[in-house]
């Protein structure tokens, strides 16, 4: 490691404050238009999704498939409601007919607007007609998600589960990830291996082995498997956090070594103030896995609906006979609510987190 | 930061506040119900689920955990359905509490493998056919002790249909419940649209008397007929050449959910895929069918190939109105008519099976319910049962659209569904095909259940989605691998 | 290129000794009381980790079966050796190294591409940006496989209706055995929000005073990327490769969700985590299962060993060494 003092004298520099985002120009059409286009691509997923969640099934299984959620228009007669059509008649002009019943050679339609005429004949194959559709978004798509899956109670449930998770897995993983970080711990380098492997074995070969554990010391019911192993720190967070830990001056801890500060309050009121970003990933990281992980949840509240978070009770719309895909994503659209906004808030500090990478002490 | 601090202290409070209100009711050691308080206040929108968890502090009750997902059961008019039941039960007596467990078919068998062998077994599971049963089969308790002990009435079942629920072995795991005979389901409008006679209400009637088109109900005229009621976007139906296989709008045929091989075979003719000497031999029909099938995915193109299926069937083809004909079984009701999104389903009727070679084989699902060996208290997991059995089978069956087993019921069950199909739907002939049950049944178990699902369900896929799958040396290989996969798993 | 990289983000106050020597003292006086740092994890594996997985490795040396109700017998290699000669084994292996090959430097590439278009000064809305690229990897699973099932499918899909406005026939993705595994990628794109939030952070804390320096030496935009961006982020693309290559070892719940497991077609999803599941879970021979799952293990072990072994020569700590 080649770094020495007299590099370090030329540091001062970046210590004024640096208007690194407002010296350079405002911003460019062209960047700003690259990342366009690459995020139209890239969320073009998500047009579908948003087009589904307010489709109704039957436009969903609509042959040829419109893109829009569109119906086609109708018209009530005698009780029935028939489909209308685009129609060319013999005199060359078009009109709008409702169907009465399609034939292979000949159909019979309506006029709408002189049902009192009675069937009309046309010759000519009705799968040609254009269709006269009307735009028909299926709000009501939301609310029903909302009730079917009793939203509020699953809400409070995935709070719960993904928020104490949350703190409990950046808590303890800071702490372990210091240790292994910034102590030459004993065994350091093995509890590192370690560390690795437990999350390179694949997690349904000791599925059996923990569930059993679980219903020894009658955990299975209760919201405890899935928070309280993460505070116990997970090799994620450790691994993350430690990888940035290395990144940060040694020389900042021991000069508080030297102020006579413990390593708690080092990594209190020196390291951790540097690493915000990276703790703010961190949480957000494990918040959204918590958000949404479906498989332990939902072995481990099986008998209790009550207590299932968002993931396991959007599943009931996507059941082996009865799949309501518009129902699946009008309630993950409802799911992504409180991580988006989470996320927007989160990135103020992560913003913050880049101004004061320098360090203003 | 200040403020970030104390708003990230503010949240940790709330969700602790909000963990005891849900988590006071969920740990076992709260016995008082005391500490529930707070409970009202954070999820008055609990509703209807409280009642099953509410009597769980009461702990003098013995839980009988009844694990549902292996077959019907997991929509949500039906999980409302099995919820009022037990709630029903767990309010009509005070010895056994009800708890119900519900989980979705595609993780059913790993969420209750996983708790049988973590001793953490339900005490019934159900309800379930002979396909989910075969899975966990040797695990379930012989119910013969219990009928002698307790003496229920065991009489309004046909005494063939209790034999019927024997394993191999001569134990007796099961009492009759749910039948779901099957037979052929046709869209009226279609045939309509196209001009065709319907296909026949009764069996042993031919197809079209007085028509042009008349004949043998076989499934040589299903063919002649789908392929007119085949049509592409363009309105060319695929008996004109000009046909385009690629942009199909409207199909003439599907197997509804009964697709999997060794059932489409057996309604060519049952047979049993292993030979005597414990070789694989798929029997003949089968191998006709499977070729018959192939041809109308592939070359004439009357039946979806697995990306219409995925794509514009939606895969629930039937439903879509864009199908003509649809073997498939009385449960089947449960997902025509779906009145939440407006789909009234009122474009269809039955008719008879079609014959193969002078025989009709119309296969037959029979569900019930099981009780685990590993139940600590099998007597009140009996009593449950025979609940389910009998006070609650009119509400459950109607939920789950299956024909009673118990014969002083059909009456009330057919007019539930006449309720729900207004259309006036001719239910005699599916009762009817009871008669025409496939024996051997097309989920007989063989050794090595699983696998042979497995196999079967390789083979499937590729006749459904390569349109060059040379289909005979397929079965070849399929014999052979099951040929090893019976002898693997013979006792 | 002289610019050499200086990861010092700031000096603090010159220390009045010499580091080299104090350091070692002081490690020595704090290595036990950063064993109390890492307690944390220690006691956590022992209560939840160390049980299950010595139980899972017993498993690979026994018969046992989840659901056959009879008490697991000890047989010795017979599912080690049965290992060796499954002709499954092989060629689910070779559908994950398949996969892998294209998934894996995408995974790092991708969400480098995106960080280092979302950090640039020249960017406007850079916030609102950022939460866009971000949102696909939050939206749950299953609903994200249903979609993309949709997107992808070969005769009403988006994918394959824009490629036919552009005159092209579009294959049948999820049932063709070579599209199949472009298609998978594309999903894993949507998951790619995590790592690009790191190289994010990551990039952000590139000093400007570097940037500025190379900028002076009259470096181009690429080599200021490789010279000074790229060893400044080298622990973080370490992460990101750790974290991609353990995800593409035990990838299958995509392929598990979209064709319940099934493989198709023929066969080109049976991923390898997804043939273990498969035993394990479908067929119940747990013994076996864990044989498999351990097999990968010490495989994938191996390999992030040599990870690590290699990060000596590549990536840039600061004031390691």
């Amino acid at each position: 490691m080649a770094t020495t003092l007299e590099k370090k004298k030329t540091r001062p520099a970046i210590l004024a404050p640096e208007p690194k985002h407002t010296k350079r120009r405002k911003g460019s059409w062209l960047a700003t238009g690259i990342t366009a286009f690459v995020l139209f691509i890239f969320l073009l997923p998500l047009g579908y999704m948003l087009v589904t969640s307010v489709k109704s099934e039957q436009m969903i299984t609509q042959v040829g498939g419109p893109i829009l959620p569109r119906s086609p228009a109708t018209f009530e007669y005698e009780g029935e409601l028939l489909d209308i059509y685009t129609v060319p008649m013999p005199d060359g002009s078009e009109m709008d007919l409702a169907m009465l019943q399609p034939g292979r050679q000949v159909s019979q339609f309506i006029d709408p607007s002189n049902p009192e005429a009675g069937p009309i004949e046309w010759e000519g194959n009705w799968r040609g007609l254009p269709p006269a559709y009307e735009l028909d978004p299926q709000w009501q798509n939301f609310p029903r998600a909302w009730d079917l899956m009793e939203f509020p109670l699953l809400l409070r449930n995935t709070l719960v589960i993904a928020g104490l998770g949350t703190i409990g897995a950046v808590a303890s993983s800071v702490l372990v990830a210091y240790g292994l970080a910034r102590f030459r711990v004993p065994f350091g380098r093995s509890i590192m291996v370690v560390l690795i492997a437990t999350i390179i074995l694949p997690r349904f070969v000791t599925l059996v082995p923990t569930y059993a554990l679980f219903v020894r010391i009658g955990w299975v019911d209760t919201w405890l498997p899935l928070i309280v192993p993460h505070f116990f720190a997970n090799a994620f967070n450790v691994f993350l956090l430690r990888q940035y830990f290395l990144t940060i001056p040694k020389e900042l801890d021991e000069a508080a070594t030297i102020d006579g500060a413990g390593p708690f309050r080092t990594l209190w009121s020196v390291i951790l103030p540097q690493m915000k970003a990276a703790l703010v990933a961190v949480s957000l990281f494990h918040f959204y896995f918590a958000w949404n992980d479906f498989f332990e949840p939902m072995i481990y509240l099986s008998t209790r609906p009550d207590l299932q978070p968002i993931s396991v009770g959007l599943r009931t719309f996507n059941t082996l006979y009865d799949s309501q895909p518009n129902l699946i994503q009008s309630g993950a659209l409802l799911a992504l609510i409180i991580p988006v906004v989470i996320f927007l808030f989160a990135q103020r500090i992560f913003l913050q987190g880049i101004d004061l990478s320098g360090v203003q002490k | 930061m200040r403020r970030w601090k104390s708003f990230a202290a503010m949240v940790a409070l709330m969700l602790i506040v909000a963990a005891c209100g849900g988590g006071g009711d969920s740990s076992d050691t709260t016995t008082d119900g005391g500490t529930d308080t707070t409970e009202g206040s954070t999820d008055t929108t609990q509703g209807s689920t409280d009642t099953t968890t509410d009597s769980g502090a009461s702990g003098d009750k013995v839980q009988i955990r009844w694990f549902i997902g292996l077959g019907a059961g997991g929509q949500p008019e039906q999980r409302q359905v099995q919820e009022d039941i037990a709630a029903a039960f767990n309010e009509s007596q005070d010895e056994i509490e009800l708890v119900l467990e519900i989980v979705e078919n595609d993780v059913a068998y790993d969420t209750l493998a996983t708790q049988i062998a973590s001793g953490n077994a339900p005490d019934l599971i159900g309800p379930v056919g002979r396909d989910g049963s075969n899975s966990f089969a040797g695990l379930y308790l012989d119910l013969e002790p219990l009928i002698e002990a307790t003496g229920v009435d065991t009489s309004m079942w046909e005494g063939a249909a209790v034999e019927n629920q024997r394993e191999q072995d001569g134990t007796l795991v099961g009492l009759p419940f749910a039948s779901f005979p099957s037979t052929m389901f046709y869209n009226r409008d279609l045939f309509d649209e196209a001009g065709l006679p319907y296909p026949p209400a009764n069996y042993n009637e031919p197809y079209g008397v007085g028509t042009e088109w008349e004949g043998t109900w076989d499934f040589a005229k299903v063919e002649e007929i789908a392929k007119i009621l085949t049509v592409d976007a363009n309105g060319v139906d695929a008996t004109d050449p000009a046909f385009d296989n690629e942009n199909t709008v409207q199909w003439g045929f599907v197997w509804q959910w009964t697709d999997r091989l060794f059932q489409q075979g057996t309604s060519w003719g049952a047979g049993s895929p292993m030979a005597a000497d414990g070789t694989a031999d798929i029997p003949q029909t089968w191998e006709d069918e499977w070729a018959w099938y192939q041809s109308a995915v592939w070359e004439t193109g009357f039946a979806p190939s697995q990306t219409e299926m995925d794509g514009p069937l939606g895969g629930n083809a039937f439903q879509t109105g864009t199908v003509a004909m649809a073997p498939t079984h009385l449960w089947y009701t449960c997902c025509i008519r779906d009145d939440e999104n407006g789909i009234v389903g009122d474009f269809w009727d039955l008719a008879a099976m079609p014959e193969n070679d002078g025989v009709i084989t119309a296969n037959l699902h029979a569900d019930t319910f099981r009780i685990l060996e590993s139940t600590e208290h099998p007597e009140e997991a009996f009593t449950v049962m025979y609940y389910l059995l009998t006070e609650a089978a009119l509400d459950l069956l109607s939920a789950y659209g299956a024909a009673p087993a118990d014969p002083a019921l059909t009456e009330a069950f057919i007019a539930g569904l006449d309720e729900r199909y207004p259309q006036g739907v001719n239910w005699d002939v599916i009762l009817a095909s009871a008669q025409y049950a496939d024996s051997p049944s097309h989920e007989a178990w063989v050794p090595g259940w699983d696998e042979y699902k497995l196999a079967m369900a390789d083979l499937q896929s590729g006749l459904l989605s390569d349109p060059d799958l040379d289909l005979s040396t397929a079965i070849a290989d399929l014999e052979a691998q099951l040929s090893t996969v019976f002898q693997e798993n013979a006792e | 290129m002289a610019v050499t990289v200086d990861k010092g983000v700031a000096g603090g106050p010159a220390t009045p000794f010499d580091p080299r020597r104090s350091r070692v003292s002081l490690d020595e006086r704090r290595g036990r009381s950063g064993l109390w740092f890492v307690m944390p994890w220690i006691v956590g594996f022992f209560l939840w980790y160390a049980i299950p997985m010595v139980a899972s490795l017993w498993f690979s040396f026994t018969d046992f079966n989840l659901v056959s109700g009879e008490p697991a017998e000890f047989i010795g290699l017979d599912n080690w050796q049965k290992l060796l000669s499954d002709p499954e084994v092989r060629q689910s292996a070779m559908v994950t190294i398949k996969y892998g090959a294209i998934a894996l430097p995408v995974a790092i590439l991708f969400p480098m591409f995106l960080a280092y278009l979302l950090v640039s000064a020249r960017l406007r809305w850079r916030e609102g940006f950022r939460a866009l690229f971000f949102m696909p990897s939050i939206i749950p699973f299953v609903a994200a496989v249903l979609i993309f099932g949709g997107m992808f499918n070969g005769q009403i899909g988006w994918v394959n209706r824009m490629l036919a406005v552009v005159g092209i026939d579009g294959p049948n993705w999820f049932l063709d055995s070579t599209w199949v595994y472009p298609a998978l990628v594309f999903i894993g794109l949507w998951g790619v929000g995590n790592a690009m939030l790191i190289f994010i952070a990551s990039m952000n804390s590139v000093p400007a005073t570097l940037y500025d320096a190379a900028r002076i030496d009259g470096a181009s935009q690429w080599s200021i990327f490789v010279h000074v961006t790229l060893p400044v982020i080298s622990p973080v693309i370490f992460y990101n490769l750790v974290i991609a290559l353990i995800g593409i070892f035990n990838y299958f719940l995509v392929p598990f969700v979209l064709n319940n497991g099934s493989g198709d077609p023929n066969g080109a999803t049976l991923f390898y985590a997804l043939y273990f599941f498969r035993v394990g879970f479908r067929l119940f021979d747990m013994g076996y299962a864990a044989t498999l799952a351990w097999a990968l293990f010490i495989f994938a072990v191996v390999v992030t060993g040599l990870l690590f072994w290699s990060a000596r020569y590549w990536v840039h700590y600061e004031f390691e060494g």
